[in-house]
């Protein structure tokens, strides 16, 4: 497997130094496209986790925008690479001081309903969302947009309070969607989403059934010509991992994602299957609250972060199917991340981490409840992992294993502790930390770091449109959150997917949604 | 006897309204609403939070939110399920029928398979056979239901390299697929149940074989057989309306387990799903359910005895 | 010392009853002295060995972080089986109580107890402990209020029935006519009249309380990791059912077996109480 890690790194590499400014490159949109596609059959995809509701606009759920980005789009592409790809947009302008974008749009898309999309569309959708009242967690990242004018009906042009570099990036397809202007008008328009599809993209919602199945139908009238290939894709929810191997094994299913790699083991010899590992933009995290007990020492927080062997947790939470990190998801490690060792307090070191304790007051170590979330596997795994290594200063971790909704409750109202989390990200640097590490009210500050050094770069690289500047900003910020240590950045996970060999080009998107489902084809 | 029904009801209507009050505070009591999981790791955004929960009505007070669920229950109305949309009374009643598949299936495989096995035993009580059937009825009840199912599922793919195929298939759709789907979840409840039904059988047959009339009819010179069936088994009838009923609650409570493990979009499933998603209106109008199937059940229980023994009328 | 044998003669006749017995036995040593069977730690972790299948080394194989399943399940049986004996224990007390109240002086208190007892019971025993820990969020304390609360029904209606019963007799009556008070008649009189058939229904209740709390382990909502629990094994065995079986098919033997041993020795006991 070495082999193919290396060649895996060499690809990203090669993406990320040919990553040129955003040019309307259609045929690079959801990946790349097989020449000997064919089109037709029907597709059956395995899931664990199935979304609550299909309203683009709500929830920052993966399980909801996994699906809905094949019925919605925005005005750009998420490309993994780091780059935002004109979607409905088919190019823009910015103005020098980064402060006016001006979009064309893309002429002829029609929506699932039949009508033709106008700027007024877009317009109307934009303003949606960002209109904190409606409930949209994307709201936040459109708080700098002053105003969205509609000049001609292909024209869309967003005025921005400060300069922002991201806002490409930031109008892609994970919160919101341009859907027909007017569409909220009814009083159960949220609702309507789960019984039919209103948006731009190649696949219609057929049927949803909750707990069950979902059934999306190509969309005959799609936009880009001869997309997509395949006529039907029906998600099943499953109960566990084994469940999927088993229904992959059975032909039950072409396609499924899993979260442990260990899981695929016996696929590996299953005829007809292969298990493939992709690149992603997640990562697997240790969060410290710096206002909780003894966290709040710095001492205590480079004391834990030099005694967490991280290699040694991702090789028992995921078996080794990822890779370690500094303080950027590996997706990005080539375009925007500091090497690990030009990093501090990344490497382990037991006695320079008990002469830290000891300063901090801490010589015979403390008790601390370490949180982690039911449903997320990997955290039981390294859970145990982290409480013997942490054994070794002293610290004695009680586990503390809680329920999604109560740690989210806890995480927003600021009080996370010790805990674990998970979190993945569009590629771009300010989407990725400006939420989480700028001091309120323009951040969220979630670990209450509260750091002036810290929120005066996070808006500087927002601001920043020079690439190369932009980076060193954003390299001086990775450096200061390894020194401080309040969010231990410990590995990302390979994205895990066992398909069916029927299925032909599938490559799997590094946000784990199925954006790869556009350009596959199925060979009977 | 109309009195009696009327006590009943009122005892029935007084727990439904008690236990609606319980979920209803248990689930508003502890952190993290809707609100907080629909916004998740996304910024400190306070209007979205305040819209939201405006939106919700959880910015009322907790006294007037019950006020509104319970006026709008009573009216036949459970509301609608925040994150879906769905009418609750639609959810429930799909999530019934997948459940009531399940328990009725596995109430005739039980009867067939522990009546039986039950009267058996009965018969031959102190015999090889009967130990026999009371070591199977007590492995049978002190088994893991879960357990069971997990070891069915891989006895079926070691031996019969077969699956079940996990997406939910109504039977009106594609009956031979709803059955594929069904086969491993009644299988392993059915065993449980059997086993209850022998044990309880077995029992009750022996107790009724010691009675003064059995020796009266033996002295009488009936045969064996017509004793067996023209009195003992009559005579266990009743009792055996109530363990039917029984079982059929401790069934609904089975299937939550055995639907999570077969990814059944059953009452269970909905309930934990609800519960996780903090989605009160599912929540509760689930419950209130499952609490009026469970009192109903109960009451006819009571109805019938009053109907066949006049005496246990109280 | 003769009647104690003359007892365990007639509680232990039949081969059933003597499996029970040397089961007790053998899970009584497992919950004193486990380290004594299973001397390897439940806890450590060796990656390197992860998910390996039974062998001389690992008797019951080793789960998905490299620890010896055998020790686990082992070490998982005080944890197990204490857990379930200190809900029921606290349900035994608290409806137990309530019952003898509810019985003895009857009218509001039995009106109110009542009342509260019926609630409970509209929810099947499963469902009220998926709510429950569902809700308040899983872990060992939040599991033991769980399981306490659903079988507080079953203890009061026992108390109470029994206390009724008891109330009539003449010599309660002899009591209060020699100026004994309620409370100590309640107290000193009915309960150690009604504590049998409370210890009964204990032994009775114990391996359903059992299963749901191995069934609310399977479901997430039981004690965190690293315990060894046996819901909490097979929890983590069911990512692995087709792989690893054997971390799902000794926990599951264990729960089976001792549920089975507590079954035959209450079935035992109700034959001999309905004998008097």
């Amino acid at each position: 497997m070495p082999g193919a890690r290396l060649r895996l790194v060499a690809g990203l590499a090669a993406l990320f130094f040919t990553a040129a400014p955003a040019l309307a490159d259609d045929a690079l949109v959801y990946g790349k496209s097989d020449p000997a596609a064919k089109a037709g059959g029907k597709v059956a995809v395995g899931s664990l986790i199935e979304p609550p509701s299909l309203d683009p606009f709500l929830q920052g759920a993966d399980a909801r925008i996994r699906v809905t980005g094949l019925m919605y789009q925005g005005l750009f592409f998420e490309d993994q690479t780091g780059v935002a790809r004109p979607l409905l947009a088919s190019g823009f302008e910015v103005s020098p001081d980064a402060r006016t974008y001006t979009f064309k749009l893309r002429r002829g898309v029609k929506f699932h309903t039949g009508q033709t999309m106008s700027s007024a569309d877009v317009k109307y959708s934009y303003d949606w969302l960002r209109d904190s009242k409606n409930g949209s967690p994307g709201a936040g990242d459109l708080s700098s947009v002053t105003e969205i004018a509609a000049p001609d009906a292909n024209t869309v042009v967003f005025k921005l309070s400060r300069g922002n570099a991201a806002l490409p990036m930031t109008l892609t397809n994970k919160y919101g969607a341009v859907v027909p202007k007017g569409y909220f008008d009814a009083k159960d328009a949220s609702t309507k989403f789960n019984e039919a599809s209103v948006g731009t993209g190649p696949y219609k919602l057929k049927v949803f059934r909750p707990n069950s199945i979902l059934v999306l139908e190509k969309n005959k009238g799609y936009w880009q010509k001869g997309l997509p290939y395949i006529d039907e894709i029906t998600f099943v929810t499953m109960p566990n991992s084994a469940a999927m191997v088993v229904a992959l094994q059975n032909r039950r299913i072409d396609l499924a994602l899993f979260s442990r790699p260990q899981d695929t083991e016996q696929l590996k010899t299953v005829p007809g299957v292969e298990v493939k590992r992709w690149p992603s933009l997640n990562q697997k995290t240790i969060d410290l609250d710096v206002k909780y007990g003894p966290l709040k020492d710095v001492r205590v927080r480079q004391a834990i972060a030099l005694a967490v062997d991280k290699a040694a947790i991702m090789k028992a939470s995921i078996a080794g199917y990822g890779t370690v990190i500094g303080t950027i998801v590996i997706g990005m490690q080539d375009g925007w991340g500091v090497p690990i060792d030009q990093l501090p307090n990344q490497k382990v070191d037991i006695d320079r981490a008990k002469k830290l304790m000891a300063e901090a007051g801490f010589a015979d170590g403390f008790d601390i409840d370490l949180t982690t979330i039911i449903g997320y596997d990997w955290m039981d795994a390294a859970s145990v992992t982290v409480a013997e290594q942490l054994k070794r200063i002293g610290i004695r971790v009680n586990i503390k294993k809680i329920e999604l909704g109560v740690w989210i409750r806890n995480f927003r109202a600021r009080e996370m502790g010790f805990t674990f989390n998970d979190w993945g990200t569009t590629p771009d640097p300010s989407l990725l930390y400006y939420r989480h590490f700028r001091a309120a009210p323009q951040g969220a500050d979630f670990r209450n770091w509260n750091n002036a050094k810290a929120s005066e770069l996070l808006d500087r690289g927002q601001e920043e449109a020079d690439p190369v500047k932009r980076k060193a900003i954003y390299a001086e910020f990775q450096k200061l959150l390894a020194e401080e240590a309040v969010s231990i950045m410990m590995f990302s996970a390979d994205l895990i997917t066992g398909q069916r060999d029927r299925l032909k080009n599938y490559n799997q998107h590094a946000t784990g949604w199925y954006f790869g489902l556009i350009k596959a084809w199925l060979a009977n | 006897m109309f009195r009696f029904l009327l006590t009943r009801l009122a005892a029935a209507a007084v727990a439904a309204l008690l236990s609606s009050l319980a979920v209803f505070l248990l689930m508003r009591a502890v952190p993290g609403d809707i609100v907080s999981q629909m916004l998740g790791q996304s910024g400190n955004d306070r209007t979205a939070e305040e819209a939201l929960r405006g939106f919700f009505g959880l910015d009322r007070p907790i006294w007037a939110q019950f006020g509104d669920w319970l006026g709008a229950t009573l009216s036949g109305d459970l509301g609608r399920s925040w994150y879906q949309g769905r009418a609750v009374t639609m959810l429930v009643w799909d999530a019934f029928l997948v459940t009531a598949e399940i328990a009725v299936a596995t109430l005739v495989i039980a009867t067939l398979v522990g009546v039986p096995l039950g009267v058996l035993a009965g018969i031959r009580e102190g015999t090889r056979t009967d130990a026999a059937i009371q070591a199977f009825n007590l492995l049978g009840l002190s088994a893991p239901v879960f357990w069971i199912g997990l070891m069915l599922l891989v006895g079926a793919s070691a031996w019969l390299e077969w699956s079940p195929p996990f997406a939910y298939m109504p039977p009106g759709l594609d009956l031979a697929e709803n059955l594929n789907i069904m086969i491993l979840p009644v299988l392993s409840l059915s065993l449980l149940q059997a086993a209850a039904y022998s044990h309880f059988v077995r029992d009750t047959m022996v107790a009724e074989l010691r009675k003064e009339y059995v020796r009266a009819a033996i002295a009488k010179g009936l045969t064996p057989r017509q004793i067996y069936f023209k009195h003992a088994l009559r005579n266990i009838l009743i009792p055996l309306v109530t363990f039917v009923g029984l079982i059929l609650i401790q069934i609904l409570g089975g299937a939550v387990v055995i639907e999570s493990l077969f990814s059944l979009p059953g009452l269970g499933r909905l309930i934990l799903s609800g519960i996780q998603g903090r989605d009160y209106p599912v929540v509760q109008g689930a419950l209130l359910f499952v609490v009026l199937v469970a009192l109903s059940v109960n009451l006819v229980i009571d109805l019938l005895y009053g109907l066949i023994d006049p005496r246990l009328r109280p | 010392m003769k009647r104690v044998a003359g007892l365990l003669r007639e509680i232990f006749a039949t081969p059933l009853q003597i499996l029970c017995a040397v089961l007790l036995a053998l899970f009584a040593v497992l919950v004193l002295v486990p380290g004594l069977i299973a001397p390897q730690s439940p806890y450590a972790i060796d990656v390197a060995r992860a998910l390996q299948p039974p062998s001389a080394r690992h008797w019951f194989g080793t789960d998905d972080v490299g620890r010896d399943l055998f020790s686990r399940v082992i070490h998982g049986t005080r944890i197990t089986l204490g857990l379930v004996a200190g809900a029921l224990l606290a349900s035994a007390v608290v409806g137990g109580l309530l019952g003898l109240l509810a019985g003895y002086f009857g009218r509001a208190a039995d009106l109110v107890f009542g009342r509260l007892v019926d609630m409970i019971l509209t929810f099947p025993p499963v469902i009220a402990g998926v709510v429950i820990t569902g809700v308040l969020g899983p872990g060992a304390r939040n599991l033991i209020l769980a399981l306490a609360v659903v079988y507080i029904p079953m203890f009061f209606r026992i108390a109470r029935s029994g206390a009724l019963a008891e109330r009539q007799r003449t010599y309660v009556e002899a009591a209060r006519a020699l100026g004994f008070g309620e409370t100590s008649i309640m107290l000193r009189q009915v309960l150690p009249n009604v504590l049998p058939l409370i210890l009964l229904q204990y032994v009775i209740l114990f391996p359903l309380a059992l299963q749901i709390e191995a069934a609310l382990g399977f479901l997430g909502l039981g004690v965190a990791p690293p315990s060894p629990d046996w819901g909490a094994i097979l929890e983590q065995g069911k990512n692995f059912i087709l792989t690893a079986w054997w971390m799902s098919l000794w926990p599951g033997l264990f729960l089976l077996a001792s549920a089975f041993a507590v079954m035959v020795l209450g079935r035992t006991l109700q034959q001999r109480f309905d004998r008097r």
